[in-house]
């Protein structure tokens, strides 16, 4: 052990996993003893908010809403950006702000060209 | 910081935005036109980056992280040179592209401010100086590649090009990353000037070896070079025309920079100590190409495996290093560029009319159209080496830069072999495209082939730059020549024994 800096990241690592893993363990455990498995037509059926479901689930899906997904990202990476910006505001030069400002601007150029091209326009 | 320093990256950023919104609110009628006003900004901007060529290189870098003196953004003769370059080559896809646009079924100038994109990338490319810029510029041109490679959504073989340049390129990139952080946890730093200071006691440390190979796949992967040219060939003959053009010239050009700032810009003690390594795979790679293109019929396949050979062609004049070889590799660079980018013009206006892409297509250009047939006759004459054409000085300042580097390793010479071979061999397929011009048979389709006026002149320009790169060849080895001094340090190749490093 030369670099105990590394020691100590293996032991977050493991300690990382356990912690990930060991809630999935006692639930599964739990389920063996307290609700073992008991497969019914009702239970194996597609899961509608509830109400019996009237059809096959396999159905097509609207992939538009892969756009509204994308076009999330754009206020995603903004707010992403912005939060240590503003954190370290004070202590910042003109530039900065300057800089963020051409950032916001490219990404609303972004905005701008979908709501143009009706991406935005539900069908 | 000094914003005079990227103006040509500010000005590319300001077009390619320029070219989306003036798409918005044009009349769908008048958006192919958008190209010409693309290619006249970076013809533009490509003369006033000549302001740089001519006075002295500056030396500057910018954007230093943390306490270090040297940037990640450097500005000097070989980024001028490289700039220029790229410039050039994106003017006349963006040309060759507006000319290809009819096939296009939607989002001409998407592609047009994609290509903008791309370029955008290559710049950045051209003036890295730290790894992690390395790494977003060529993230930038892999990503934009992706959707150009793919944008005739409509063909199967275009989805088909993007979806294997996507995976293989993000393998690329995985193994790269991957490289960069061995490099960064061994060295401490990712810029280049620093991780030369240090590079004597980090030679001997293998983490930091095994990230400067894995670094090298990543950059293997862009230019094609055996064992990483596998995705070329698809994606070569998948691709729509101008996206092709560009991924041979401009994209390959900035893995041949990087490779060139990586190896010797940050470790060229090292690179000294590997050279066996390097003309290995640059003899692989000549020998890969010019074998593979013997018996294509497709012409964008054969286009495709002609860059493999071509990216070997490259190496050789980064595995004999020292300024003669770096030289000759820019000079060819040039030359290659002329020499491609008229293929791909006539090739795109003769793909355009028709669904095939077999080379019997080209039968009868001759009487369809004796210019488009002259200019690719001179590109297939150049490519294949024959004086007096870029082409063929191209190679001959290699072979003899490889030569001279032949007096200290006797593995040399095996190389300058193999190259010969690579030559002649390249000769039977480039003259059988020629043999299928005017001697083919006759045509079905006889009809005249009509292409607009800056075709013209952008074929003009390449035939000119094949013909001035190979008669006068003095002012541009003149340049080339100051662009490596300036930049680069490449050290003479050490007679070595076994177990090379």
């Amino acid at each position: 052990m030369t670099d105990s800096a590394y020691t100590l990241l293996v032991v977050f690592l493991g300690m990382a996993v356990a912690f990930a893993a060991a809630p999935l363990a006692i639930a599964w455990l739990w389920s063996k003893r307290f609700a073992p498995r008991k497969p019914g037509t009702v239970k194996k059926d597609v899961y509608e908010c509830g109400l019996e479901s009237s059809t096959k689930n396999w159905v097509q899906f609207k992939s538009d809403y892969y756009l509204y997904g994308i076009l999330f990202l754009v206020f995603d990476i903004e707010t992403v950006f912005l939060l240590p910006f503003a954190v370290s505001f004070k202590s910042l030069p003109i530039g900065a702000v300057v800089a963020m400002l051409v950032f916001l601007l490219l990404l609303v150029e972004g905005l701008v060209w979908a709501w143009r091209k009706g991406v935005l326009n539900w069908k | 910081m000094n914003l005079s320093l990227f103006q040509s990256e500010i000005a590319v950023v300001l077009l390619g935005l320029g070219v989306l919104l003036a798409d918005l609110w044009l009349p769908s009628e008048a958006r192919n036109k958008l190209g010409y006003a693309a290619a006249a900004g970076l013809v533009a901007i490509f003369l006033y980056g000549f302001r740089g060529l001519l006075i002295d290189p500056v030396h500057v870098s910018v954007f230093p992280i943390g306490g270090s003196k040297f940037g990640m953004f450097i500005q000097d003769g070989l980024a001028v040179y490289f700039k220029q370059f790229f410039l050039l080559a994106a003017a006349i896809v963006l040309l060759m592209s507006v000319e290809y646009s009819s096939r296009f079924t939607a989002g001409i100038s998407e592609f047009y401010s994609l290509t903008l994109f791309a370029l955008l990338g290559m710049l950045f490319a051209a003036s890295s100086n730290d790894f992690v810029m390395m790494f977003v510029s060529l993230e930038l041109i892999t990503i934009t590649f992706v959707v150009l490679n793919s944008f005739q959504r409509n063909r199967m073989a275009s989805l088909e090009a993007g979806v294997k340049y996507l995976i293989i390129g993000a393998l690329a990139s995985a193994f790269m990353v991957f490289g960069i952080a061995l490099v960064f946890g061994s060295a401490g730093t990712t810029n280049f000037e620093e991780v030369r200071a240090l590079q004597k006691t980090l030679a001997a440390n293998p983490v930091f070896l095994v990230g400067l190979l894995l670094v090298t796949v990543g950059l293997g992967f862009k230019i094609a070079a055996v064992p990483f040219q596998i995705w070329a060939p698809d994606v070569y003959q998948g691709s729509p025309a101008p996206a092709t053009a560009f991924l041979a010239v401009g994209s390959k050009a900035a893995g041949i920079v990087l490779l060139m700032r990586v190896l010797f810009g940050a470790v060229p003690m090292l690179t000294s100590h590997a050279t066996k390594l390097l003309i290995v795979v640059a003899a692989i790679t000549i020998l890969y190409g010019a074998l593979c293109a013997i018996p294509q019929r497709n012409i964008k396949r054969l286009m495709g495996y002609s860059s493999i050979a071509n990216a070997g062609f490259l190496l050789l004049g980064v595995a004999a290093a020292p300024h003669e070889g770096l030289t000759a590799t820019l000079y060819y660079l040039t030359g290659y560029l002329f020499t491609v980018l008229a293929a791909f013009l006539v090739i795109a206006v003769v793909l355009r009319e028709t669904e095939s892409e077999d080379i019997s297509v080209l039968h009868g250009l001759g009487h369809r159209s004796p210019y488009l047939a002259l200019a690719l006759t001179l590109s297939m004459v150049s490519l294949a080496g024959v004086p007096p054409l870029a082409g063929f000085f191209g190679k001959f300042l290699l072979l003899r830069s490889v030569m001279a580097a032949g007096t200290l390793d006797s593995s040399y010479y095996l190389l300058v072999a193999v190259a010969v071979v690579g030559v002649v061999l390249s000769i039977y397929y480039y003259l059988g495209i020629i043999r299928a011009i005017y001697w083919g048979g006759t045509n079905p389709d006889k009809s005249v082939l009509r292409f607009g006026i800056t075709t013209k002149v952008a074929l003009a320009i390449c035939i000119a730059g094949m013909l001035y790169a190979g008669v006068l060849p003095h002012f541009l080895v003149q340049t080339a020549s100051n662009a490596v001094g300036s930049s680069l340090h490449p050290e003479p190749v050490t007679a070595q024994t076994s177990a090379a490093r």
